[in-house]
């Protein structure tokens, strides 16, 4: 049977996108392939990167705001920015770093503007809580967060976390809440170890006064 | 020392309620194609005044530069226009004809370049007080007014 020169297209291009669809399921497609082909206009290779990073993107921003609104509004806008400026990405950095740069950058200058306008808005705690071993802890000690609901508790944290500033809030949410290490925090904030460390080191300071009653 | 480090571990703990915040279900399906949306709707790359609105937004240098340059500018045109003002009445501007056309002394003594500069004279101020110019309905201008035949020889 003889084919047509678009029926040869499609039989040729089907087998490289399932291919490639099987590598990014199975996370074997690196950030830079996806970003050179993004670079080129393929929205799914961006599409890829935008569901690769959008929960610790919204994650970080969420935790700066203690707002669900700003957060989407900021985790959007984060990605929006990315990819127009992504033609100036050279990667010397990762585009982990290189987006998570975008984002912290956004929501401090947001931040900056709202001033003291703050409005919580927080997302409920998730189920899989009340069987994390730290939380366990927690509440089986006989202190005044016993007597404290989890929704009650995490009212609390947020407040004291609105107290500190742009800067402490964002090196303890991306250390104590998101787990990076003081090198990647460095880079992303553009500074370097040791101002990490001491900016860590003075905001759980107050937090510890802020939250003084619930850490006995 | 001891006794802050055993304090930031319940902290650490008290930390890991946050971890736990999550927004509605679904809202990771549905933001991929949020930000699709938007990049289609909105097109992929800025404009020149996106561009402009994202330096002033992000790079304060960037806003400074501009005020100071749109101030240089501003003070410079209104300099020109000071200093332009005299060298623009040339032979053929009527107020060179009315110049030449007045030869009294006391319109000599009254030369218009030399007069102070006041505010109200380069506004274009309709107030004769505040003109320190001669009037043309004066006496010794009208004396002097030339007959002009704008006939075909």
């Amino acid at each position: 049977m003889l084919l047509t020169k678009p029926e040869m297209e499609k039989t040729i291009e089907r087998p490289l996108v399932a291919v490639f669809d099987e590598a990014v399921e199975a996370e074997e497609i690196d950030d830079l392939t996806l970003v050179r082909r993004a670079q080129s206009e393929d929205m799914r290779a961006y599409d890829l990167l935008v569901r690769r990073y959008q929960e610790r993107i919204y994650a970080t921003v969420y935790h700066m705001t203690s707002n669900h609104d700003d957060a989407n509004d900021l985790a959007q806008e984060t990605f929006i920015k990315a990819f127009r400026a992504l033609k100036t990405f050279k990667g010397d950095s990762s585009f982990y770093t290189w987006i998570y740069r975008i984002a912290v950058n956004k929501t401090i200058n947001f931040l900056k503007q709202r001033k003291n306008r703050v409005q919580i808005s927080l997302n409920d705690v998730d189920f899989n809580a009340e069987h994390d071993p730290d939380l366990v802890a927690l509440t089986s000690e006989r202190t005044p967060r016993r007597d404290l609901n989890l929704s009650e508790l995490q009212e609390k944290l947020n407040e004291a976390m609105l107290k500190l500033s742009e800067h402490h809030r964002m090196v303890v949410t991306l250390h104590d809440v998101q787990g990076l290490s003081h090198e990647e925090i460095g880079k992303i904030m553009d500074c370097n170890v040791g101002t990490v460390r001491s900016r860590l080191f003075y905001a759980r300071q107050q937090l510890q006064a802020y939250l003084s009653d619930y850490l006995k | 020392m001891n006794s802050d480090s055993e304090n930031f571990e319940a902290l650490r703990k008290l930390m890991a309620i946050k971890r736990h915040e999550t927004p509605p279900p679904g809202y990771f399906d549905r933001l991929p194609d949020k930000i699709a949306h938007r990049l289609v709707h909105e097109g992929g790359s800025p404009g020149f005044w996106d561009k402009v609105i994202a330096n002033f937004s992000f790079r304060p240098s960037f806003a400074y530069s501009f005020a100071l340059a749109a101030f240089g500018a501003l003070t410079f045109s209104v300099i020109s226009t000071i200093k332009g003002q005299p060298q623009a009445s040339g032979p053929t501007s009527p107020d060179f004809a009315w110049r030449n056309g007045a030869p009294d002394d006391d319109f000599l003594d009254q030369d218009r370049s030399l007069q102070p500069l006041h505010l109200a004279n380069w506004m274009g101020n309709t107030n004769p007080g505040a003109s320190s110019l001669p009037s043309l309905f004066s006496q010794g201008a009208q004396s002097n007014v030339m007959s002009v035949s704008y006939a075909s020889p």
